[in-house]
Protein backbone atom coordinates (compact mmCIF):
# COMPACT_ATOMS: atom_id res chain seq x y z
CA UNK A 1 0.00 0.00 0.00
CA UNK A 2 1.27 3.48 -0.75
CA UNK A 3 1.77 6.00 2.04
CA UNK A 4 -1.36 8.02 2.70
CA UNK A 5 -1.45 11.77 2.11
CA UNK A 6 -4.05 13.88 3.95
CA UNK A 7 -7.07 11.84 5.06
CA UNK A 8 -10.49 12.50 6.42
CA UNK A 9 -10.44 10.70 9.75
CA UNK A 10 -14.21 11.13 10.07
CA UNK A 11 -14.73 8.62 7.25
CA UNK A 12 -14.95 5.12 8.70
CA UNK A 13 -13.83 3.62 5.39
CA UNK A 14 -11.90 5.26 2.58
CA UNK A 15 -10.52 3.25 -0.33
CA UNK A 16 -8.48 4.67 -3.22
CA UNK A 17 -7.37 2.73 -6.29
CA UNK A 18 -7.29 -0.54 -4.40
CA UNK A 19 -6.00 -3.54 -6.37
CA UNK A 20 -5.14 -7.05 -5.40
CA UNK A 21 -3.47 -9.63 -7.58
CA UNK A 22 -3.08 -13.18 -6.32
CA UNK A 23 -0.32 -15.39 -7.65
CA UNK A 24 -1.58 -18.91 -8.22
CA UNK A 25 -0.34 -22.19 -9.68
CA UNK A 26 2.44 -24.53 -8.57
CA UNK A 27 5.17 -22.09 -9.60
CA UNK A 28 3.04 -19.02 -8.73
CA UNK A 29 3.32 -18.02 -12.38
CA UNK A 30 -0.37 -17.28 -12.95
CA UNK A 31 -2.03 -14.13 -11.72
CA UNK A 32 -5.63 -13.55 -10.71
CA UNK A 33 -6.75 -9.94 -10.47
CA UNK A 34 -9.22 -10.07 -7.59
CA UNK A 35 -9.59 -6.28 -7.32
CA UNK A 36 -8.85 -3.60 -9.90
CA UNK A 37 -8.63 0.03 -8.86
CA UNK A 38 -11.52 0.15 -6.42
CA UNK A 39 -12.58 3.54 -5.01
CA UNK A 40 -14.99 3.71 -2.11
CA UNK A 41 -15.98 6.02 0.72
CA UNK A 42 -18.36 5.22 3.53
CA UNK A 43 -19.78 8.03 5.64
CA UNK A 44 -20.43 7.65 9.39
CA UNK A 45 -23.68 5.93 10.27
CA UNK A 46 -24.24 4.45 6.82
CA UNK A 47 -25.15 0.87 6.11
CA UNK A 48 -23.12 0.15 3.03
CA UNK A 49 -23.58 -2.97 0.91
CA UNK A 50 -20.98 -4.65 -1.26
CA UNK A 51 -22.98 -6.56 -3.83
CA UNK A 52 -21.65 -8.91 -6.45
CA UNK A 53 -21.50 -12.48 -7.67
CA UNK A 54 -19.03 -15.02 -6.36
CA UNK A 55 -15.45 -13.93 -7.04
CA UNK A 56 -16.41 -10.29 -7.59
CA UNK A 57 -13.86 -9.04 -5.05
CA UNK A 58 -16.22 -8.38 -2.12
CA UNK A 59 -14.47 -10.59 0.39
CA UNK A 60 -11.03 -9.49 -0.83
CA UNK A 61 -12.01 -5.86 -0.15
CA UNK A 62 -13.13 -6.78 3.35
CA UNK A 63 -10.04 -8.89 4.01
CA UNK A 64 -7.77 -6.02 3.01
CA UNK A 65 -9.67 -3.73 5.38
CA UNK A 66 -9.32 -6.28 8.16
CA UNK A 67 -5.59 -6.83 7.58
CA UNK A 68 -5.98 -10.43 6.46
CA UNK A 69 -4.75 -9.75 2.93
CA UNK A 70 -2.16 -7.22 1.76
CA UNK A 71 -3.17 -4.90 -1.08
CA UNK A 72 -1.05 -4.99 -4.24
CA UNK A 73 -1.75 -1.32 -5.03
CA UNK A 74 -3.75 1.60 -3.72
CA UNK A 75 -4.76 2.30 -0.16
CA UNK A 76 -7.48 1.31 2.25
CA UNK A 77 -7.99 3.43 5.35
CA UNK A 78 -10.17 3.04 8.42
CA UNK A 79 -10.94 6.33 10.19
CA UNK A 80 -8.20 7.95 8.10
CA UNK A 81 -5.46 5.51 9.13
CA UNK A 82 -4.01 2.24 7.86
CA UNK A 83 -6.11 -0.66 9.11
CA UNK A 84 -3.29 -2.57 10.80
CA UNK A 85 -2.91 -0.07 13.65
CA UNK A 86 -4.17 -1.52 16.96
CA UNK A 87 -6.04 1.65 18.03
CA UNK A 88 -7.88 1.60 14.68
CA UNK A 89 -8.79 -2.05 15.02
CA UNK A 90 -10.19 -1.40 18.49
CA UNK A 91 -12.99 0.56 16.78
CA UNK A 92 -13.90 -2.23 14.39
CA UNK A 93 -15.98 -5.39 14.85
CA UNK A 94 -15.61 -8.12 12.23
CA UNK A 95 -17.78 -11.10 11.34
CA UNK A 96 -16.13 -13.22 8.61
CA UNK A 97 -17.97 -15.42 6.14
CA UNK A 98 -18.74 -18.85 7.66
CA UNK A 99 -16.99 -17.94 10.89
CA UNK A 100 -14.88 -20.56 12.57
CA UNK A 101 -14.40 -20.27 16.32
CA UNK A 102 -12.24 -22.18 18.81
CA UNK A 103 -14.39 -25.27 19.28
CA UNK A 104 -12.81 -26.25 22.58
CA UNK A 105 -14.13 -23.05 24.18
CA UNK A 106 -17.67 -22.29 25.26
CA UNK A 107 -19.42 -19.39 23.55
CA UNK A 108 -18.99 -17.29 26.69
CA UNK A 109 -15.28 -18.08 26.91
CA UNK A 110 -14.78 -17.16 23.26
CA UNK A 111 -16.55 -13.82 23.57
CA UNK A 112 -14.60 -13.13 26.79
CA UNK A 113 -11.33 -13.93 25.00
CA UNK A 114 -12.28 -11.52 22.21
CA UNK A 115 -13.05 -8.85 24.82
CA UNK A 116 -9.65 -9.35 26.48
CA UNK A 117 -7.88 -8.97 23.14
CA UNK A 118 -9.75 -5.68 22.75
CA UNK A 119 -8.25 -4.62 26.09
CA UNK A 120 -11.38 -5.05 28.20
CA UNK A 121 -11.25 -6.58 31.66
CA UNK A 122 -12.96 -7.03 35.00
CA UNK A 123 -16.55 -6.11 35.71
CA UNK A 124 -16.89 -4.07 32.50
CA UNK A 125 -15.94 -7.11 30.42
CA UNK A 126 -18.31 -9.42 32.32
CA UNK A 127 -21.18 -6.98 31.83
CA UNK A 128 -20.49 -6.57 28.13
CA UNK A 129 -20.22 -10.33 27.59
CA UNK A 130 -23.56 -10.81 29.30
CA UNK A 131 -25.16 -8.01 27.25
CA UNK A 132 -23.94 -9.02 23.79
CA UNK A 133 -24.71 -12.69 24.36
CA UNK A 134 -28.22 -11.64 25.34
CA UNK A 135 -28.55 -9.37 22.30
CA UNK A 136 -27.70 -12.18 19.88
CA UNK A 137 -29.94 -14.63 21.73
CA UNK A 138 -27.12 -16.82 23.03
CA UNK A 139 -27.52 -16.14 26.73
CA UNK A 140 -28.73 -19.64 27.58
CA UNK A 141 -26.46 -21.72 25.35
CA UNK A 142 -23.33 -19.71 26.05
CA UNK A 143 -21.92 -22.25 28.51
CA UNK A 144 -21.92 -25.08 25.98
CA UNK A 145 -18.75 -25.89 24.05
CA UNK A 146 -18.82 -24.38 20.56
CA UNK A 147 -18.31 -27.81 18.97
CA UNK A 148 -21.89 -28.57 20.04
CA UNK A 149 -23.33 -25.47 18.35
CA UNK A 150 -25.45 -25.38 15.19
CA UNK A 151 -24.34 -23.14 12.33
CA UNK A 152 -26.78 -20.43 13.40
CA UNK A 153 -25.46 -20.49 16.97
CA UNK A 154 -21.88 -20.18 15.72
CA UNK A 155 -22.93 -17.21 13.55
CA UNK A 156 -24.60 -15.49 16.52
CA UNK A 157 -21.62 -16.10 18.79
CA UNK A 158 -19.34 -14.71 16.10
CA UNK A 159 -21.55 -11.63 15.89
CA UNK A 160 -21.43 -11.30 19.69
CA UNK A 161 -17.61 -11.23 19.62
CA UNK A 162 -17.77 -8.58 16.89
CA UNK A 163 -20.00 -6.41 19.09
CA UNK A 164 -18.09 -6.89 22.36
CA UNK A 165 -15.99 -3.73 22.04
CA UNK A 166 -18.92 -1.49 21.05
CA UNK A 167 -17.42 -0.87 17.60
CA UNK A 168 -17.91 2.32 15.57
CA UNK A 169 -17.59 0.26 12.39
CA UNK A 170 -19.04 -3.20 11.91
CA UNK A 171 -17.73 -5.25 8.99
CA UNK A 172 -19.89 -8.25 8.10
CA UNK A 173 -18.98 -10.75 5.39
CA UNK A 174 -22.07 -12.66 4.19
CA UNK A 175 -23.76 -12.37 7.60
CA UNK A 176 -26.93 -14.20 6.58
CA UNK A 177 -25.50 -16.94 4.40
CA UNK A 178 -26.33 -20.45 5.55
CA UNK A 179 -28.94 -19.31 8.04
CA UNK A 180 -32.54 -20.54 8.04
CA UNK A 181 -35.29 -17.94 7.39
CA UNK A 182 -35.76 -17.25 11.09
CA UNK A 183 -32.01 -16.90 11.62
CA UNK A 184 -31.79 -14.52 8.65
CA UNK A 185 -34.61 -12.43 10.03
CA UNK A 186 -32.96 -12.22 13.44
CA UNK A 187 -29.61 -11.34 11.90
CA UNK A 188 -31.25 -8.55 9.90
CA UNK A 189 -32.94 -7.25 13.06
CA UNK A 190 -29.59 -7.21 14.85
CA UNK A 191 -28.00 -5.26 12.00
CA UNK A 192 -30.88 -2.78 12.05
CA UNK A 193 -30.51 -2.40 15.82
CA UNK A 194 -26.83 -1.57 15.35
CA UNK A 195 -27.76 0.97 12.70
CA UNK A 196 -30.15 2.58 15.17
CA UNK A 197 -27.21 3.01 17.56
CA UNK A 198 -25.33 4.91 14.85
CA UNK A 199 -22.80 2.19 14.05
CA UNK A 200 -21.42 2.33 10.52
CA UNK A 201 -21.92 -1.03 8.85
CA UNK A 202 -20.15 -2.43 5.82
CA UNK A 203 -21.43 -5.76 4.70
CA UNK A 204 -21.03 -7.87 1.66
CA UNK A 205 -23.51 -10.31 0.29
CA UNK A 206 -24.91 -11.78 -2.88
CA UNK A 207 -28.40 -11.91 -1.36
CA UNK A 208 -30.13 -8.97 -3.00
CA UNK A 209 -33.12 -8.85 -0.66
CA UNK A 210 -30.74 -8.26 2.26
CA UNK A 211 -29.23 -5.28 0.49
CA UNK A 212 -32.65 -3.83 -0.39
CA UNK A 213 -33.92 -4.12 3.15
CA UNK A 214 -30.79 -2.99 5.01
CA UNK A 215 -28.53 -0.73 2.96
CA UNK A 216 -28.38 3.04 2.55
CA UNK A 217 -25.84 2.77 -0.25
CA UNK A 218 -24.65 -0.02 -2.47
CA UNK A 219 -21.67 -0.70 -4.67
CA UNK A 220 -21.93 -3.45 -7.27
CA UNK A 221 -18.66 -5.26 -7.98
CA UNK A 222 -18.12 -7.56 -10.93
CA UNK A 223 -14.77 -9.15 -11.79
CA UNK A 224 -12.95 -7.00 -9.25
CA UNK A 225 -14.27 -3.73 -10.70
CA UNK A 226 -16.88 -1.29 -9.48
CA UNK A 227 -19.72 -1.21 -11.99
CA UNK A 228 -22.43 0.70 -10.07
CA UNK A 229 -22.51 2.80 -6.92
CA UNK A 230 -25.22 4.82 -5.23
CA UNK A 231 -28.20 4.66 -2.90
CA UNK A 232 -30.63 1.81 -3.52
CA UNK A 233 -33.30 4.35 -4.56
CA UNK A 234 -30.95 6.15 -6.98
CA UNK A 235 -29.82 2.96 -8.63
CA UNK A 236 -33.30 1.57 -9.04
CA UNK A 237 -34.87 4.79 -10.32
CA UNK A 238 -31.97 5.59 -12.66
CA UNK A 239 -33.20 2.93 -15.04
CA UNK A 240 -35.80 4.06 -17.65
CA UNK A 241 -39.27 2.87 -16.55
CA UNK A 242 -40.92 -0.11 -18.23
CA UNK A 243 -44.52 -1.28 -18.59
CA UNK A 244 -45.86 -4.83 -18.34
CA UNK A 245 -48.90 -5.89 -20.39
CA UNK A 246 -50.91 -9.10 -20.51
CA UNK A 247 -52.44 -9.68 -23.99
CA UNK A 248 -55.16 -12.19 -24.96
CA UNK A 249 -56.27 -13.31 -28.42
CA UNK A 250 -53.01 -12.79 -30.32
CA UNK A 251 -50.18 -15.34 -30.64
CA UNK A 252 -46.65 -14.46 -29.55
CA UNK A 253 -45.33 -14.65 -33.14
CA UNK A 254 -47.83 -12.04 -34.35
CA UNK A 255 -46.97 -9.71 -31.47
CA UNK A 256 -43.27 -10.07 -32.21
CA UNK A 257 -43.90 -9.09 -35.83
CA UNK A 258 -45.30 -5.72 -34.71
CA UNK A 259 -41.74 -4.34 -34.47
CA UNK A 260 -41.57 -3.24 -30.85
CA UNK A 261 -38.38 -3.66 -28.80
CA UNK A 262 -39.65 -6.03 -26.12
CA UNK A 263 -37.64 -6.33 -22.90
CA UNK A 264 -39.59 -9.50 -22.23
CA UNK A 265 -42.08 -11.52 -24.32
CA UNK A 266 -43.43 -14.76 -22.92
CA UNK A 267 -46.35 -17.06 -23.83
CA UNK A 268 -48.40 -18.01 -20.73
CA UNK A 269 -51.13 -20.51 -21.76
CA UNK A 270 -53.53 -18.41 -23.86
CA UNK A 271 -52.00 -15.12 -22.71
CA UNK A 272 -48.81 -13.32 -23.62
CA UNK A 273 -46.78 -11.33 -21.09
CA UNK A 274 -44.98 -8.38 -22.65
CA UNK A 275 -42.57 -5.87 -21.15
CA UNK A 276 -41.70 -2.74 -23.14
CA UNK A 277 -40.13 0.67 -22.43
CA UNK A 278 -42.70 3.16 -21.20
CA UNK A 279 -42.27 5.23 -24.39
CA UNK A 280 -43.50 2.30 -26.52
CA UNK A 281 -46.44 1.33 -24.31
CA UNK A 282 -49.01 3.62 -25.94
CA UNK A 283 -48.18 2.49 -29.48
CA UNK A 284 -48.21 -1.19 -28.50
CA UNK A 285 -51.59 -0.81 -26.79
CA UNK A 286 -53.11 0.72 -29.95
CA UNK A 287 -51.54 -1.93 -32.21
CA UNK A 288 -52.85 -4.81 -30.08
CA UNK A 289 -56.40 -3.41 -30.08
CA UNK A 290 -56.32 -2.68 -33.82
CA UNK A 291 -55.24 -6.33 -34.50
CA UNK A 292 -58.23 -7.60 -32.50
CA UNK A 293 -56.36 -8.47 -29.35
CA UNK A 294 -57.51 -7.77 -25.80
CA UNK A 295 -55.37 -6.29 -23.02
CA UNK A 296 -56.28 -7.53 -19.52
CA UNK A 297 -53.55 -5.77 -17.55
CA UNK A 298 -51.22 -2.80 -17.96
CA UNK A 299 -48.90 -1.89 -15.08
CA UNK A 300 -45.55 -0.20 -14.53
CA UNK A 301 -42.82 -2.81 -14.10
CA UNK A 302 -40.90 -2.51 -10.86
CA UNK A 303 -37.20 -2.32 -11.59
CA UNK A 304 -35.46 -4.13 -8.78
CA UNK A 305 -31.92 -4.27 -7.54
CA UNK A 306 -31.84 -7.78 -8.95
CA UNK A 307 -32.41 -6.37 -12.47
CA UNK A 308 -29.67 -3.85 -11.82
CA UNK A 309 -27.37 -6.61 -10.65
CA UNK A 310 -28.05 -8.72 -13.73
CA UNK A 311 -27.59 -5.67 -15.98
CA UNK A 312 -24.28 -4.92 -14.32
CA UNK A 313 -23.12 -8.47 -14.92
CA UNK A 314 -24.15 -8.28 -18.57
CA UNK A 315 -22.21 -5.03 -18.95
CA UNK A 316 -19.18 -6.70 -17.42
CA UNK A 317 -19.33 -9.42 -20.06
CA UNK A 318 -21.08 -12.03 -17.96
CA UNK A 319 -18.04 -12.60 -15.78
CA UNK A 320 -19.31 -14.26 -12.65
CA UNK A 321 -16.69 -16.35 -10.96
CA UNK A 322 -13.17 -15.31 -10.01
CA UNK A 323 -11.17 -12.32 -11.07
CA UNK A 324 -9.38 -11.77 -14.34
CA UNK A 325 -6.84 -14.52 -14.94
CA UNK A 326 -3.62 -13.74 -16.77
CA UNK B 1 -5.05 -9.71 31.64
CA UNK B 2 -3.67 -8.10 28.49
CA UNK B 3 -4.23 -9.32 24.95
CA UNK B 4 -0.90 -11.19 24.87
CA UNK B 5 -1.49 -12.93 28.19
CA UNK B 6 -5.10 -13.76 27.23
CA UNK B 7 -3.94 -15.40 24.01
CA UNK B 8 -1.12 -17.29 25.74
CA UNK B 9 -3.45 -18.51 28.48
CA UNK B 10 -5.90 -19.61 25.81
CA UNK B 11 -3.14 -21.69 24.21
CA UNK B 12 -2.59 -23.43 27.55
CA UNK B 13 -6.34 -23.98 27.89
CA UNK B 14 -6.50 -25.42 24.37
CA UNK B 15 -3.71 -27.90 25.12
CA UNK B 16 -5.33 -28.82 28.43
CA UNK B 17 -8.58 -29.68 26.65
CA UNK B 18 -6.77 -31.58 23.91
CA UNK B 19 -7.14 -35.35 24.34
CA UNK B 20 -3.65 -36.04 23.03
CA UNK B 21 -2.09 -33.84 25.72
CA UNK B 22 -4.11 -35.50 28.43
CA UNK B 23 -3.26 -38.99 27.13
CA UNK B 24 0.45 -38.21 26.84
CA UNK B 25 0.51 -36.69 30.32
CA UNK B 26 -1.30 -39.71 31.77
CA UNK B 27 1.02 -42.09 29.93
CA UNK B 28 4.10 -40.23 31.13
CA UNK B 29 2.94 -40.28 34.73
CA UNK B 30 2.17 -44.00 34.41
CA UNK B 31 5.62 -44.70 32.98
CA UNK B 32 7.30 -42.71 35.73
CA UNK B 33 5.34 -44.69 38.25
CA UNK B 34 6.50 -47.87 36.52
CA UNK B 35 10.07 -46.91 37.39
CA UNK B 36 9.40 -48.79 40.61
CA UNK B 37 9.14 -52.01 38.59
CA UNK B 38 12.38 -51.34 36.71
CA UNK B 39 14.24 -50.95 40.00
CA UNK B 40 13.40 -54.54 40.85
CA UNK B 41 15.90 -55.76 38.23
CA UNK B 42 18.78 -53.58 39.43
CA UNK B 43 21.24 -54.49 42.15
CA UNK B 44 23.88 -51.81 42.58
CA UNK B 45 23.01 -49.16 39.97
CA UNK B 46 19.64 -48.23 41.32
CA UNK B 47 20.12 -44.43 41.35
CA UNK B 48 21.50 -44.48 37.83
CA UNK B 49 18.62 -46.56 36.43
CA UNK B 50 15.95 -44.45 38.10
CA UNK B 51 17.51 -41.22 36.84
CA UNK B 52 18.15 -42.50 33.34
CA UNK B 53 14.73 -44.06 32.93
CA UNK B 54 12.84 -41.15 34.51
CA UNK B 55 14.57 -38.44 32.49
CA UNK B 56 14.34 -40.57 29.35
CA UNK B 57 10.59 -41.00 29.69
CA UNK B 58 10.10 -37.27 30.27
CA UNK B 59 12.29 -36.38 27.32
CA UNK B 60 10.67 -38.81 24.89
CA UNK B 61 7.08 -37.90 25.68
CA UNK B 62 7.58 -34.17 26.01
CA UNK B 63 9.52 -34.00 22.74
CA UNK B 64 6.68 -35.89 21.04
CA UNK B 65 4.16 -33.50 22.54
CA UNK B 66 6.23 -30.42 21.65
CA UNK B 67 6.40 -31.54 18.01
CA UNK B 68 2.72 -32.47 17.89
CA UNK B 69 1.50 -29.23 19.46
CA UNK B 70 3.85 -26.80 17.74
CA UNK B 71 3.52 -28.22 14.24
CA UNK B 72 -0.27 -27.94 14.25
CA UNK B 73 -1.08 -24.77 16.10
CA UNK B 74 -0.69 -22.14 13.39
CA UNK B 75 -1.38 -24.40 10.39
CA UNK B 76 -4.61 -25.61 12.01
CA UNK B 77 -5.65 -22.01 12.71
CA UNK B 78 -5.11 -21.22 9.04
CA UNK B 79 -6.81 -24.39 7.79
CA UNK B 80 -9.85 -23.99 10.03
CA UNK B 81 -9.91 -20.23 9.41
CA UNK B 82 -10.04 -19.37 13.11
CA UNK B 83 -7.12 -17.11 12.22
CA UNK B 84 -9.55 -14.64 10.56
CA UNK B 85 -11.04 -13.64 13.89
CA UNK B 86 -7.71 -13.39 15.67
CA UNK B 87 -5.52 -11.59 13.13
CA UNK B 88 -8.23 -8.97 12.56
CA UNK B 89 -8.19 -7.99 16.24
CA UNK B 90 -6.02 -5.29 17.85
CA UNK B 91 -3.12 -7.70 18.29
CA UNK B 92 -0.27 -7.65 15.79
CA UNK B 93 0.50 -10.84 13.91
CA UNK B 94 3.89 -11.16 15.57
CA UNK B 95 2.42 -10.76 19.04
CA UNK B 96 -0.26 -13.31 18.17
CA UNK B 97 2.45 -15.75 17.07
CA UNK B 98 4.56 -15.17 20.17
CA UNK B 99 1.50 -15.48 22.41
CA UNK B 100 0.72 -18.87 20.86
CA UNK B 101 4.34 -19.90 21.39
CA UNK B 102 4.18 -18.72 25.01
CA UNK B 103 0.99 -20.75 25.51
CA UNK B 104 2.72 -23.82 24.15
CA UNK B 105 5.77 -23.34 26.35
CA UNK B 106 3.50 -22.83 29.36
CA UNK B 107 1.78 -26.15 28.63
CA UNK B 108 5.10 -27.97 28.25
CA UNK B 109 6.46 -26.23 31.34
CA UNK B 110 3.50 -27.26 33.48
CA UNK B 111 3.75 -30.87 32.25
CA UNK B 112 7.50 -30.93 32.86
CA UNK B 113 6.92 -29.59 36.37
CA UNK B 114 4.26 -32.22 37.11
CA UNK B 115 6.53 -34.99 35.83
CA UNK B 116 9.47 -33.60 37.77
CA UNK B 117 7.45 -33.61 40.98
CA UNK B 118 6.48 -37.25 40.46
CA UNK B 119 10.08 -38.07 39.57
CA UNK B 120 11.27 -36.48 42.82
CA UNK B 121 8.62 -38.35 44.80
CA UNK B 122 9.97 -41.58 43.26
CA UNK B 123 13.51 -40.62 44.23
CA UNK B 124 12.53 -39.69 47.77
CA UNK B 125 10.53 -42.90 48.20
CA UNK B 126 13.53 -44.94 47.11
CA UNK B 127 15.89 -42.82 49.21
CA UNK B 128 17.83 -41.68 46.18
CA UNK B 129 19.38 -38.20 46.15
CA UNK B 130 18.01 -35.29 44.09
CA UNK B 131 21.18 -34.06 42.40
CA UNK B 132 22.34 -30.90 40.64
CA UNK B 133 22.98 -32.69 37.32
CA UNK B 134 19.37 -33.92 37.36
CA UNK B 135 18.19 -30.32 37.69
CA UNK B 136 20.54 -29.29 34.89
CA UNK B 137 19.18 -32.09 32.70
CA UNK B 138 15.61 -30.94 33.32
CA UNK B 139 16.52 -27.36 32.41
CA UNK B 140 18.32 -28.63 29.31
CA UNK B 141 15.22 -30.59 28.35
CA UNK B 142 13.07 -27.47 28.64
CA UNK B 143 15.52 -25.55 26.45
CA UNK B 144 15.41 -28.34 23.89
CA UNK B 145 11.61 -28.21 23.92
CA UNK B 146 11.83 -24.46 23.30
CA UNK B 147 14.09 -24.91 20.26
CA UNK B 148 11.87 -27.66 18.82
CA UNK B 149 8.68 -25.71 19.50
CA UNK B 150 10.10 -22.61 17.78
CA UNK B 151 11.13 -24.73 14.79
CA UNK B 152 7.67 -26.32 14.68
CA UNK B 153 6.08 -22.87 14.79
CA UNK B 154 8.26 -21.64 11.95
CA UNK B 155 7.26 -24.61 9.81
CA UNK B 156 3.59 -24.33 10.68
CA UNK B 157 3.43 -20.72 9.44
CA UNK B 158 3.71 -21.96 5.85
CA UNK B 159 3.37 -25.77 5.80
CA UNK B 160 0.72 -28.30 6.77
CA UNK B 161 0.77 -30.03 10.15
CA UNK B 162 2.11 -33.27 8.68
CA UNK B 163 5.00 -31.58 6.87
CA UNK B 164 5.79 -29.44 9.92
CA UNK B 165 5.81 -32.48 12.19
CA UNK B 166 8.02 -34.48 9.82
CA UNK B 167 10.55 -31.66 9.43
CA UNK B 168 10.63 -30.94 13.17
CA UNK B 169 11.09 -34.64 13.94
CA UNK B 170 13.92 -34.71 11.39
CA UNK B 171 15.44 -31.68 13.08
CA UNK B 172 15.27 -33.46 16.43
CA UNK B 173 17.23 -36.46 15.17
CA UNK B 174 19.64 -34.42 13.05
CA UNK B 175 20.15 -32.04 15.98
CA UNK B 176 21.22 -34.91 18.21
CA UNK B 177 23.46 -36.41 15.52
CA UNK B 178 25.14 -33.12 14.57
CA UNK B 179 28.46 -33.98 16.19
CA UNK B 180 28.51 -37.41 14.59
CA UNK B 181 27.82 -35.87 11.19
CA UNK B 182 30.67 -33.39 11.75
CA UNK B 183 33.04 -36.14 12.83
CA UNK B 184 32.10 -38.17 9.79
CA UNK B 185 33.23 -35.26 7.61
CA UNK B 186 36.47 -34.86 9.54
CA UNK B 187 37.34 -38.52 8.99
CA UNK B 188 36.33 -38.49 5.33
CA UNK B 189 38.91 -37.81 2.63
CA UNK B 190 36.31 -36.57 0.13
CA UNK B 191 36.16 -32.77 0.18
CA UNK B 192 32.50 -32.81 -0.80
CA UNK B 193 31.55 -34.91 2.24
CA UNK B 194 33.62 -32.63 4.49
CA UNK B 195 31.84 -29.61 3.09
CA UNK B 196 28.38 -31.16 3.51
CA UNK B 197 29.03 -32.35 7.05
CA UNK B 198 30.39 -28.98 8.15
CA UNK B 199 27.46 -27.19 6.51
CA UNK B 200 24.98 -29.47 8.27
CA UNK B 201 26.73 -28.97 11.59
CA UNK B 202 26.54 -25.18 11.40
CA UNK B 203 23.08 -24.98 9.80
CA UNK B 204 21.30 -27.04 12.46
CA UNK B 205 21.00 -26.55 16.21
CA UNK B 206 23.24 -28.99 18.04
CA UNK B 207 20.73 -30.39 20.52
CA UNK B 208 23.42 -32.46 22.24
CA UNK B 209 24.67 -29.18 23.74
CA UNK B 210 21.40 -29.08 25.70
CA UNK B 211 21.47 -32.74 26.68
CA UNK B 212 22.75 -33.20 30.24
CA UNK B 213 20.97 -36.51 30.80
CA UNK B 214 24.09 -38.70 30.56
CA UNK B 215 25.77 -36.42 33.12
CA UNK B 216 22.73 -36.70 35.38
CA UNK B 217 22.84 -40.49 35.10
CA UNK B 218 26.48 -40.59 36.17
CA UNK B 219 26.06 -37.67 38.63
CA UNK B 220 28.70 -35.51 36.94
CA UNK B 221 28.18 -31.90 37.94
CA UNK B 222 27.24 -29.32 35.28
CA UNK B 223 28.92 -25.95 35.80
CA UNK B 224 27.04 -22.65 35.77
CA UNK B 225 29.06 -21.60 32.73
CA UNK B 226 27.97 -24.69 30.83
CA UNK B 227 24.35 -24.08 31.76
CA UNK B 228 24.60 -20.41 30.81
CA UNK B 229 26.15 -21.22 27.45
CA UNK B 230 23.52 -23.84 26.76
CA UNK B 231 20.76 -21.39 27.69
CA UNK B 232 22.15 -18.69 25.40
CA UNK B 233 22.61 -21.24 22.62
CA UNK B 234 18.99 -22.41 22.88
CA UNK B 235 17.63 -18.85 23.16
CA UNK B 236 19.66 -17.88 20.09
CA UNK B 237 18.26 -20.67 17.96
CA UNK B 238 14.75 -20.17 19.34
CA UNK B 239 14.94 -16.44 18.61
CA UNK B 240 16.17 -17.10 15.08
CA UNK B 241 13.27 -19.48 14.40
CA UNK B 242 10.82 -16.98 15.94
CA UNK B 243 12.10 -14.08 13.84
CA UNK B 244 11.86 -16.17 10.67
CA UNK B 245 8.35 -17.32 11.67
CA UNK B 246 7.31 -13.71 12.29
CA UNK B 247 8.68 -12.59 8.91
CA UNK B 248 6.79 -15.36 7.08
CA UNK B 249 3.61 -14.85 9.11
CA UNK B 250 3.60 -11.05 8.67
CA UNK B 251 3.79 -11.40 4.88
CA UNK B 252 1.11 -14.06 4.50
CA UNK B 253 -2.28 -13.48 2.92
CA UNK B 254 -5.13 -15.28 4.63
CA UNK B 255 -7.57 -15.93 1.78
Amino acid sequence: MTAPAAHDSSLPVSIRGLSKTYRVGFFLNNQVKALQGLDLEIAPGQVYGLLGPNGAGKSTTIKILMGLVRASQGQALLFGEPPDRPHVRRQVGFLPENPSLYEYLTGREFVTLAGRIFGLSGHDLDQRVERVLGEVGMGRASNLQIRRYSKGMVQRTALAQALISGPRLLVLDEPTSGLDPLGRRQMRDLILAERQKGTTILFCTHIISDVESLCDRVVVLVGGRRVQEGSVQELVSAKAPSVEMVVHGLPLEQLQSLGFAYEQAQQLDSRVLLRVPDSDSHGLLQSVISKGGRVSRVQPARFSLEDLFLDAMKQAGGQTVGGEIQ
Amino acid sequence: MGAFAAMAWNGFREARRNRVTVLVAAFALLLLFATTLITEVTVSTFDRVVTDFGLGVMSLLLVFLAIYLSSGLISREIERRTIFLMVSKPLSRTRFLLARLAGNMLTLGVLLLAMTLLFWVELVLHRSPITQPQMAALWGLYLELFVLTSAGFLMSTFASQLVSALVTTGLYFAGHLCSDIYNLGVKSKAEFVQWISKGTYYALPNLERLNFRPRATYAIEVTAAELGTATLYALGWGALFCVLAAIVFERRDFR
